[in-house]
C-alpha cells in the first residue's frame, strides 16, 4: 500500500454487484426502450413474420430488465434502512450535520476542489442524495412502465392469475392522474424520464472520475474493489 | 330508487378498466330473472311511438334468422351468457318504450350521422330508428318556439324516465355565450343542465361530449368541457370515439331497457363492455407489430402488405375501444383495416395527445409551460447536451485550476 494512505472499505460485494447489474440493465433498457418507442432498425422483408419477432424480443428484453430492476430496487430499498454496512437513510435526514456536509461537498465541486472541508473517507451526504434521486427516477420508471404494461392485460387476467393486473391497477393507476390524465401522458413521462436518467448517468460518471483525479484518493476503485485510499493526515484533521 | 343509488355508487367506485367476464351462474340467473320481470313490465307500457320493430325488419328485408344472429352477437358484446339472447331480442323489440331526448351542442353532428348511418340500414341502425326519439335538434322538423314546446312536453311527460343523449362539448368561456340555442337564446350549459335535471341517466355520445374532444383541443378558445364536468349527481355514461360507434349506443340503450341500470363503467365512465379492451390486442395487424414489420411511409411495400402502422403513428397500443372487434358500419371496416393508424379518438385529449400521426417519440409536444413545441427526444437531447456542456466547462476549469495548484504554493 502507498505510504501515508489508509485503505477504507466503501462498498460491500453485494452493493458492487447491484451497481453493475443496474448499469448493464440501464444500457439494455435504453437500447430496447428506444426501439419500442420508435423502431429504429428494420427487419428483413424477405423473412416470414414467424421468423422475426423483433419487436416482441425487444419488449421481452425490456420487461426482463424491468423485473431485474424491480428486484434490485427492493433490495436497495431494504439496504437503505437495514444495511449492516452503512445505512444510507442516515445521510438523507435533513439535520444540521448532513446539510453542512451536503453544502461542503457542493462547494468542493463548485470551487474546483479549492476548498475541501469535509471527511471524504466515508459516504457523503451529497452523493447519497444524488444516488437517491436516481433510485426515485428508477421507481418512477417502474411505476409508469407497469402502468403501460397493464394496458395489455385488459381482460383482467394474466398467466399468473387475476391478482397481478388487479395489483398493477391498484398500485399504478394514480400515475395517469399525476402525468396529466391520459395514457399517452404516462408514455411521454416514461420516455422523458429516460432522458433525465441519461443526464443523471453522465454527471455521475463524470463526478466519480473527477473525484478520482482531483482528490487523489482512488474513488473510482470503490465500485470495483470496494475500497478507496485516504491520506492518513486528512483522517486525523477531521 | 335504491337501484339507482347502487348504480351511482358503482359508477364512482369503479377504479379501472378491469372487466369481469364471468360472474358466476348464480349472478346470471338472478340477473336473468330480474331482466325478464322488467321486460314483462315494459311490455305492458304503451309504446311511445307507433313503429313496430318486426315490421321494420321485414320492410328492410331482414329475416328472423339474421335478427337472431345479431341478437346473439349483441349478447356477447354486452358480456352476457348465451341464455340472454332471447331477452336481448325482446329488448330490441321493446326499444320503442325507451324515450330518448337528444341534445346537440358544440360539435359537427358526426354522432347524429353515425346514429342515422344508412348505407342500407342494418339492424343496429333499425334499432336506433325505433327508439322513441322525443327530441332531436338536428333531425326534427319543428323549430323555434315549437321545438322548445316539444322539448318541454317530452321532459314533462317522461319525467325521470328518459335517457338524455348529449352530443358535443359545452363552451364555458365568456359565460357560455359561445353557444346558444333555441328561440330564447339559452346557453348550451343552461340547456344541458335543464334537460339533465329530470333524466333517468345521461349518455354523453362522442369525444366532444365525453372529454371535450376537438373543441377542447389546444388552445381551446371556447373553454369547452365534456358533459361529466357539468352534470353531477346523475348516472352518466360516456360513449367516446369520433364518431361513437352506433353498436355501442345500441348496447347502452339495450342494457338500460334490459336491466334498468347503466352498464358497468370504467374510471372514465365508459361502459366496460365496449371500452374494456385495447385496440392493439385485437388488431388484425398485431402480428406485424410483434414481428417488427412496419409501414415506413404511405404507399410503400409494407403498406401494400398490410404491415403494422405503429411508425405511422397508430395509437392502438394506448387506446381502449372495441372497434378492432365490432368495427364500424355493421362490421364493414375500421380505420386500421383501411390502412391508416388509430388516432386514439376514444381517449381524453385525443386531438392534442394522440392524433399527431407519428409515434409519440417523434411528436412535437407542448411543454407544460405552453409555447415551446419539441419532441421528447429533441428536448431530452437538449438536456443531455446542456449537461455535457456544463461538464465540459467544469472539467476544463478544473484542469486549469488543478495545474495552477500543482505549480503554485497553495498546496496544503
Amino acid at each position: 500500500m502507498k505510504q501515508g494512505y489508509t485503505q477504507v472499505k466503501r462498498m460491500t460485494p453485494a452493493m458492487r454487484i447491484i451497481h453493475w447489474v443496474n448499469a448493464i440493465c440501464m444500457i439494455g433498457a435504453v437500447v430496447t426502450g428506444l426501439y419500442i418507442g420508435h423502431p429504429y432498425y428494420q427487419t428483413f422483408m424477405a423473412d416470414g413474420a414467424v421468423d422475426k419477432y423483433v419487436m416482441a424480443w425487444n419488449r421481452y428484453g425490456h420487461f426482463i430488465i424491468a423485473i431485474i430492476f424491480d428486484v434490485t430496487s427492493v433490495i436497495i430499498a431494504y439496504l437503505y434502512f437495514f444495511s449492516r454496512f452503512e445505512k444510507p437513510y442516515k445521510k438523507l435526514v435533513p439535520n444540521t450535520q448532513n446539510i453542512t456536509e451536503f453544502k461542503a461537498v457542493l462547494v468542493n465541486l463548485l470551487t474546483l476542489n479549492r476548498k475541501k472541508e469535509f471527511d471524504s473517507s466515508h459516504a457523503d451526504s451529497f452523493n447519497t442524495v444524488y444516488f437517491t434521486v436516481f433510485h426515485l427516477l428508477l421507481i418512477w420508471m417502474l411505476l409508469t412502465g407497469l402502468q403501460m404494461y397493464v394496458h395489455g392485460l385488459g381482460s383482467g387476467l394474466s398467466s399468473i392469475g387475476a391478482w397481478w393486473p388487479w395489483m398493477l391497477h391498484l398500485t399504478t393507476d394514480w400515475t395517469i392522474w399525476i402525468c396529466g390524465g391520459t395514457l399517452m401522458d404516462v408514455r411521454i413521462s416514461h420516455h422523458f424520464t429516460m432522458w433525465l436518467i441519461l443526464c443523471w448517468v453522465v454527471f455521475h460518471i463524470y463526478y466519480q472520475v473527477w473525484r478520482t483525479i482531483f482528490w487523489k484518493e482512488a474513488d473510482i476503485a470503490i465500485v470495483i474493489g470496494g475500497s478507496k485510499f485516504v491520506k492518513d493526515d486528512s483522517l486525523k484533521s477531521e | 330508487m335504491s337501484d339507482k343509488v347502487e348504480a351511482v355508487k358503482k359508477l364512482f367506485t369503479s377504479q379501472s378498466s378491469r372487466v369481469e367476464t364471468n360472474k358466476g351462474d348464480t349472478y346470471y340467473q338472478e340477473l336473468f330473472d330480474k331482466c325478464e320481470a322488467r321486460l314483462n313490465e315494459m311490455r305492458s307500457h304503451q309504446p311511445a311511438n307507433k313503429l313496430d320493430f318486426t315490421d321494420l325488419l321485414e320492410d328492410n328485408g331482414i329475416d328472423r334468422r339474421e335478427f337472431m344472429k345479431w341478437a346473439s352477437a349483441t349478447t356477447a358484446m354486452l358480456m352476457l351468457p348465451p341464455m340472454f339472447t332471447p331477452l336481448v331480442a325482446d329488448a330490441a323489440v321493446l326499444m320503442n318504450r325507451a324515450p330518448v331526448i337528444w341534445l346537440e351542442l358544440q360539435d359537427c353532428a358526426g354522432n347524429s350521422e353515425a346514429l342515422l348511418r344508412a348505407d342500407g340500414p342494418k339492424i343496429d341502425e333499425i334499432v336506433l330508428d325505433i327508439i322513441s326519439l322525443e327530441f332531436h335538434e338536428t333531425l326534427q322538423a319543428a323549430s323555434g318556439h315549437q321545438a322548445e314546446k316539444q322539448l318541454e312536453e317530452a321532459m314533462e311527460h317522461f319525467k325521470g324516465k328518459y335517457l338524455l343523449f348529449v352530443e358535443g362539448a359545452i363552451p364555458m368561456a365568456m359565460d357560455g355565450q359561445y353557444g346558444t340555442i333555441g328561440a330564447k337564446g339559452e346557453t348550451f350549459h343552461d340547456h344541458l343542465v335543464r334537460c339533465a335535471e329530470n333524466a333517468a341517466a345521461v349518455v354523453a355520445v362522442g369525444s366532444c361530449a365525453t372529454f371535450g374532444g376537438i373543441p377542447a383541443a389546444a388552445p381551446n378558445p371556447t373553454g369547452a368541457v365534456g358533459v361529466m364536468d357539468v352534470v353531477k349527481n346523475k348516472p352518466l355514461i360516456n360513449i367516446p370515439a369520433c364518431p361513437a360507434n352506433p353498436a355501442n349506443m345500441v348496447g347502452v340503450i339495450l342494457h338500460y331497457v334490459l336491466t334498468g341500470q347503466v352498464p358497468e363503467l370504467d374510471s372514465l365512465l365508459r361502459p366496460k363492455f365496449a371500452f374494456g379492451y385495447r385496440i392493439h390486442d385485437n388488431c388484425e395487424r398485431r402480428a406485424h407489430f410483434d414481428a417488427g414489420e412496419y409501414v415506413e411511409e404511405w404507399g410503400d411495400v409494407g403498406a401494400q402488405n398490410n404491415f403494422c402502422l405503429y411508425k405511422m403513428g397508430c395509437k392502438g397500443p394506448m387506446t381502449f375501444n372495441n372497434c378492432s372487434i365490432v368495427r364500424y358500419n355493421e362490421g364493414v371496416n375500421w380505420p386500421i383495416g383501411v390502412g391508416r393508424g388509430c388516432i386514439g379518438c376514444s381517449e381524453p385529449d385525443f386531438w392534442d395527445k394522440y392524433a399527431y400521426e407519428r409515434p409519440m417519440a417523434d411528436a412535437k409536444i407542448k411543454a407544460p409551460t405552453g409555447g415551446v413545441e419539441k419532441t421528447v427526444d429533441e428536448f431530452g437531447l437538449g438536456m443531455l447536451t446542456a449537461a455535457g456542456i456544463g461538464i465540459a466547462i467544469h472539467a476544463a476549469a478544473s484542469t486549469v485550476a488543478g495545474k495552477r495548484e500543482n505549480s503554485g504554493e497553495s498546496h496544503e
